[in-house]
């Protein structure tokens, strides 16, 4: 009461008699309201009675407009002897009706405020005045209130604008409001929850526990979370208790009671839609997102017309121009769903041919009406709902107004005018927060257009600028922000802040309006960004050098053939010199790997080793120097050096031309290769190939079979699968387990169950060594583990024959050369798919046997793709027994290349067979490359030397093509004295097999891999009905039944035989001692030897290599 | 009492525009609004419904007890009916609801918010 007083006191009263007598009405009504509170009559009735006399009043005021003179007097009498305290209580003539609302509210507010004795005694004036009032009140007039009062429920209450007048600062929450409490809950929810709570109270209210909450509400802008209203936080609790998305595990909390009112009056700050301005489209099956210039704002509150770049799909399905127009609407919307067409402005021509033209129809004034959409002047002119656009923040980009502005065929100049005011206008609210004081700023509108200056300060919408210019040098104007754009002159250097080009940087060429082109730093292409976005930067580059899991200087395999360093990474996409020198622009997506040469050696110039990071020199040339950064297939080496200001630094040289710069290796750079370096026999287990010797990429134990003869895991054993240092990684046999161990606790486990010392006894390559009947020395050559390596990499693999997997464990005691366990030869990948399958893929992957064969890198390099050749290359010389053996489709080819070598001696017989297991022959290249010994630098003439026996071996095996030779040509060698162990390559037509060709059982293989016959016959088993040896030179053919009932010509060099299956089978033993005899399994034929016996002499039982034997068919078959 | 709308989530809903209280148009339609329809008259008149109420709203107050609430004094609806009301709703009454406000001598205060005092 006090605040209303105040308020009326405040204001000058003019003493108008009209004013007088209405305040003293409001002085009345007070009174009278006092009376009711004393009535103690309900808080509605008592409204009813106000709107009541409202209507009294209101009947009075149009009487007073009528009878002004009547009325007065009488009023003036009633109120005479207040009328010097009124004077000054006085009012204007609008408010003076709405103020009697606001005494009602008054009356609940403020009632108990205290008030100062003035005001007390007038509300005794006025509370007397009241009763004075209704005393004069007729009958009727009273009987008319009561029955309004207690007369029953009036259809529509009237409107009362409740508490209208009242300042909102003065209905601020007091203590003694209800408090209100934040409650938690799941966003997305919080409309529904408000609803919730507000159908539980109602139905609620007449039970045993009615909820206690006053009100509850949500705004959009306080995402998970509603605010009750209630006296105790219980209250709160009891309520939101049970409602599906409340957290109320998350605290009811109370919120501070000046922070009330601000949360029902933060708001966003409303955009109102004004012609012309760009909007986006939220949500629509066709033009979601795309952008739209408002042609109707409306009223700004339903409906807007926008026009948008229409997608109109050129490649309508065929039916759609049949349906009627309805129809196809609705299936032009569904096509769309799948891949909105793009965005063209309307083309009548090309709609016409793309659907009929009597789907178009022109209107007057150069409209266009199709499918139901109104086109105009390329645009497609749209009404959507505000709610479905988005206002704020619509940060059209360049290319998109571009759109817009091209379609200037129509448009009226106005029109355009518009735009670019527009784009302006668009980007004023970002460009006040990309302001920033110190920025060079100039104005382009306005009194001040033209002006540059330095922004000093940023307040609001008003920047202050100290003005830079001749005659207004140093003055300070405030300049509102929407007129103001960042300002870059030709030549500086700037960063993208935003947008699509965010982060690169350039130097600025052109400056046009608010639009700035500069060149790119990183792409050197011209980039055309709105001033805003730009900012001036020192700084060059994007600042990282990392796309996804790809960096600078990275070697990346590009597709199967090519290779690449990036030399440079843009902002989505590196550039990459290729092995070959040529810049690729890449994608990351593009890469298919990334390939890790820290491990990679290639051999330099002078036959070093050539490794990342070393700094070397072009011997011929530029004679570039440059620091290593990869080395590819030994062949290529990728270089940097800074000082190249082509591709980044980074440049692609053959390894072989190069040397190294730092003094290493000092004695074999002296009258060139240091041949007795070299030789891997010399070396006593050293390298072949590299004058690093003994740095093998790969711990030559890695593979091997051990025993933990010490600590916890004492008595396990297991494999190791790496090694650094002296500790091993060991995969136990047993769990699965990898554990760390020190490689002392470690023994090797000898196939005969012996356990050696890790180093005892050579490297694994040796354990060939441990031949039965033969050992290193029996060589007659220097006992190092090359040699041996080679003749049993030469075997190894091959154990299995026929058979998918050269088990090495699976080895028998007694037979088997000791060799296996410890072997590393075995390709996985051969042993996976029987058919060396993975070779050809791994041509461009060091094999990683190659490595554990301490393979100098320079093998991978030779591309041989033989992977026996490269696991043989453990030795040089049994390698190039392989090589040589390998190719030897033809004999002739193999002779020649083995012969120079060290014969594989028996192996070499055997090779070639396994090789044409083993590989898709027609895909090794050159071989024979691999093979010489000239390829490594002319170092290998010692392998020459150390067996010159070998040479004329093999040329005997190799010439007598009937092949049987081995033994012959072995037989001074120890490992000569075992059984032949695999089939030869010609074991088909060996004459032994030939008269048994219609019962052996053979299957093809290995015609996935070269895709011979599409490989539809792989693993198709069979028996050969005729088959004959073709002249050299020639692929071997044979005519094969396959059990489908099928016959065709099979070149012979995919069929393989089946190996024996179970006991009791008739076999034909196709090499050794007893070739040709026939004879029956004895023993489940699971091992690598099996056990057989002559059905004439079923006791004599003989232990034959699994792989020398052939599954025939039955004989009646 | 107000008619509670069934479906908070409906985008449907409309708030009145003098009392921002929210409701689905046709239950405007059946009943007025709780209100003010002595001044908007929004019964069976569809085209007063569109006119005079809105579905630009913003937050919604569950006012459970309008007399004692503080929420609903805030917003100027204490001396309304139970019901949800919109805490903030965009767009004004038409012109001859200003008008016949003011020929009732009620001041006309925007729910938009944008007036404060």
């Amino acid at each position: 009461m006090s605040d209303y007083d105040d308020d009326d006191l405040g204001l000058d009263g003019d003493g108008e008699e009209q004013q007088v007598t209405q305040t003293s009405r409001k002085g009345k009504e007070k009174a009278r309201h006092r009376d009711d509170d004393d009535e103690e009559q309900a808080l509605r009735e008592d409204r009813d009675d106000d709107d009541d006399d409202e209507e009294d009043e209101d009947d009075e005021e149009e009487e007073d407009r009528g009878q002004q003179p009547k009325k007065r007097k009488r009023r003036k009498i009633a109120v005479n002897s207040f009328l010097d305290v009124y004077a000054e209580v006085s009012d204007d003539d609008e408010e003076e009706e709405e103020e009697d609302e606001e005494v009602e509210g008054f009356m609940y507010d403020d009632a108990d405020d205290a008030v100062n004795g003035d005001t007390t005694r007038r509300q005794h004036v006025l509370l007397d005045n009241r009763r004075q009032q209704r005393e004069e009140k007729t009958a009727e007039q009273i009987a008319k209130d009561l029955t309004e009062r207690y007369g029953g429920i009036r259809a529509a209450p009237r409107y009362t604008g409740d508490l209208n007048d009242v300042p909102q600062r003065l209905l601020m929450p007091s203590v003694h409001d209800a408090g209100l409490w934040q409650v938690r809950v799941k966003p997305g929810r919080e409309r529904d929850i408000v609803f919730s709570l507000m159908r539980k109270s109602i139905d609620m209210e007449y039970t045993a526990h009615p909820l206690s909450i006053l009100s509850a509400f949500q705004r959009e802008s306080l995402s998970g979370m509603i605010y009750v209203e209630a006296r105790s936080q219980k209250h709160v609790q009891q309520a939101c208790n049970g409602l599906v998305g409340v957290y109320l595990s998350k605290g009811v909390h109370l919120v501070p009671i000046e922070e009330m009112a601000s949360l029902l009056t933060i708001k966003k700050q409303d955009v109102t839609v004004t012609y012309g301005m760009w909007v986006r489209i939220r949500k629509h099956p066709k033009y979601g997102g795309d952008l739209a210039q408002v042609i109707i704002p409306g009223d700004g509150i339903e409906d807007v017309a926008v026009r948008l770049v229409p997608r109109i799909d050129m490649n309508p399905p065929e039916e759609t121009s049949m349906l009627d127009p309805s129809k196809k609407r609705k299936k032009a919307v569904a096509v769309v769903g799948a891949a909105r067409p793009p965005q063209k402005l309307f083309n009548v021509e090309e709609v016409a041919k793309a659907y009929s033209r009597k789907s178009i129809i022109s209107k007057l004034g150069g409209e266009i009406v199709f499918q139901g959409e109104t086109y105009k002047n390329g645009f497609v002119e749209k009404d959507i709902k505000i709610n479905n656009l988005i206002l704020d923040d619509v940060q059209p980009t360049l290319d998109e107004i571009s759109m817009f502005m091209s379609a200037k065929d129509g448009s009226k100049q106005d029109d355009l005018g518009i735009q670019l005011r527009d784009i302006a206008e668009s980007s004023r609210k970002a460009a006040i927060a990309v302001l920033q004081p110190g920025d060079n700023v100039e104005v382009f509108e306005g009194e001040q257009a033209g002006i540059h200056g330095v922004v000093e300060e940023i307040s609001g919408e008003v920047v202050t600028i100290t003005a830079m210019g001749v005659d207004i040098e140093g003055q300070k104007l405030e300049i509102p922000a929407r007129s103001i754009r960042k300002r870059f002159k030709q030549g500086e250097h700037v960063k993208v802040m935003a947008g699509m080009y965010t982060d690169e940087t350039g130097l600025v060429t052109t400056v046009q309006d608010d639009k700035v082109t500069f060149l790119s730093d990183l792409s050197m292409t011209t980039i055309t960004v709105f001033a805003k976005d730009l900012r001036i930067a020192a700084e060059v580059g994007t600042g990282t050098n990392t796309i996804g899991n790809y960096e600078l200087h990275d070697l990346v395999q590009l597709d199967a053939a090519t290779v690449g360093v990036i030399f440079k990474t843009e902002r989505d996409s590196f550039r990459v010199l290729d092995q070959n020198g040529k810049v690729l622009i890449v994608k990351p997506h593009q890469i298919s790997m990334r390939r890790d040469s820290s491990r990679a050696i290639a051999s330099d110039a002078e036959g070093h080793e050539l490794r990342a990071n070393d700094n070397v020199k072009e011997v011929d040339g530029e004679q570039r120097k440059g620091r290593v950064l990869h080395t590819h297939q030994s062949f290529y080496a990728f270089l940097h050096n800074r000082e190249i200001t082509e591709h980044g630094g980074v440049f692609v040289a053959r390894a072989r031309s190069l040397v190294s710069l730092a003094p290493k290796g000092n004695a074999l750079k002296n009258g060139g290769a240091d041949l007795s370096k070299m030789n891997p026999a010399m070396m006593g287990g050293g390298m072949v190939g590299s004058g690093a010797l003994g740095r093998g990429p790969r711990d030559r134990h890695i593979g091997v079979t051990v025993m933990v003869t010490k600590g916890p895991h004492k008595g396990y054993g297991g494999t190791i699968k790496d090694t650094n240092g002296n500790t091993a990684r060991v995969e136990l046999r047993t769990g699965n387990k990898m554990i760390s161990i020190d490689k002392d606790k470690l023994r090797k486990i000898a196939p005969n169950g012996d356990l050696l010392f890790l180093h005892q006894n050579a490297p694994p390559g040796n354990n060939s060594s441990n031949n039965n009947n033969s050992n290193s020395n029996a060589w007659g050559a220097p006992p190092s583990w090359t040699n041996s390596g080679g003749a049993s990499g030469g075997r190894t693999p091959f154990q299995g024959s026929s058979s998918k997997t050269p088990n090495p464990y699976a080895v028998g005691g007694g037979k088997t050369p000791a060799w296996a366990p410890g072997s590393r030869t075995p390709n996985p990948y051969a042993a996976e798919s029987g058919k060396t399958p993975a070779w050809n893929a791994g041509s461009k992957t060091p094999n990683p046997y190659a490595d554990g064969g301490r393979t100098p890198a320079w093998n991978v390099s030779s591309r041989t793709p033989n992977p026996y050749a490269t696991g043989a290359n453990a030795g040089a010389s049994s390698g190039t027994a392989y090589g040589g053996a390998t190719p030897a489709r033809s004999w002739d080819a193999s002779a020649n290349s083995s012969s120079g070598w060290l014969g594989a001696g028996s192996d070499g017989s055997a090779t070639p067979r396994q090789s044409s297991w083993g590989n898709d022959w027609v895909s090794a290249p050159t071989p024979a490359a691999a093979a010489t010994p000239g390829f490594n630098v002319g170092l290998t003439p010692a392998f020459g030397a150390l067996t010159p026996a070998a040479a004329q071996t093999p040329a005997g095996v190799f010439n007598s093509a009937a092949s049987s030779a081995t033994p012959a040509a072995s037989g001074g060698y120890a490992l000569a004295a075992n059984d032949n162990r695999t089939l030869e390559s010609d074991w088909l037509f060996d004459p032994a097999v030939v008269p048994h060709h219609p019962r052996i059982k053979i299957q093809l293989l290995g015609t996935h891999v070269a895709n011979y016959l599409g490989g539809e016959y792989e693993q198709q088993k069979g028996k050969v009905i005729a088959g004959n040896k073709a002249p050299s030179g020639y692929e071997q053919t044979a005519t094969v039944l396959f059990e489908s009932g099928e016959q065709r010509s099979v070149v012979a060099r995919y069929i393989a035989a089946v190996p024996p299956s179970h006991n009791g089978e008739e076999v034909l033993i196709a090499g050794g001692k007893q070739k040709g005899a026939i004879m029956v399994v004895r023993e489940d034929p699971d091992d690598e030897t099996v056990t057989v016996s002559s059905r004439s002499n079923p006791g004599a039982v003989f232990a034959v290599p699994k792989e020398l034997l052939i599954a025939l068919y039955d004989e009646k078959a | 009492m107000a008619v509670i709308p069934p479906q908070p989530r409906s985008n449907k809903l409309r708030a009145c525009l003098l009392c921002s209280i929210v409701q689905l148009p046709s239950d405007f339609k059946r009943n007025g609004c709780p209100n003010c329809d002595d001044i908007l008259q929004l019964k069976g008149n569809v085209d007063r419904v569109n006119s005079c109420t809105t579905a630009l709203f913003e937050g919604v107050i569950a006012v459970v007890d309008p007399d004692n609430s503080w929420v609903a004094k805030w917003q100027r609806t204490s001396q309304k009916v139970r019901g949800i009301y919109a805490v903030r709703v965009r767009g004004r009454v038409p012109e001859d609801v200003e008008a016949e406000l003011q020929d009732r001598g009620l001041k006309y205060r925007p729910r938009d918010q944008t007036e404060q005092d």
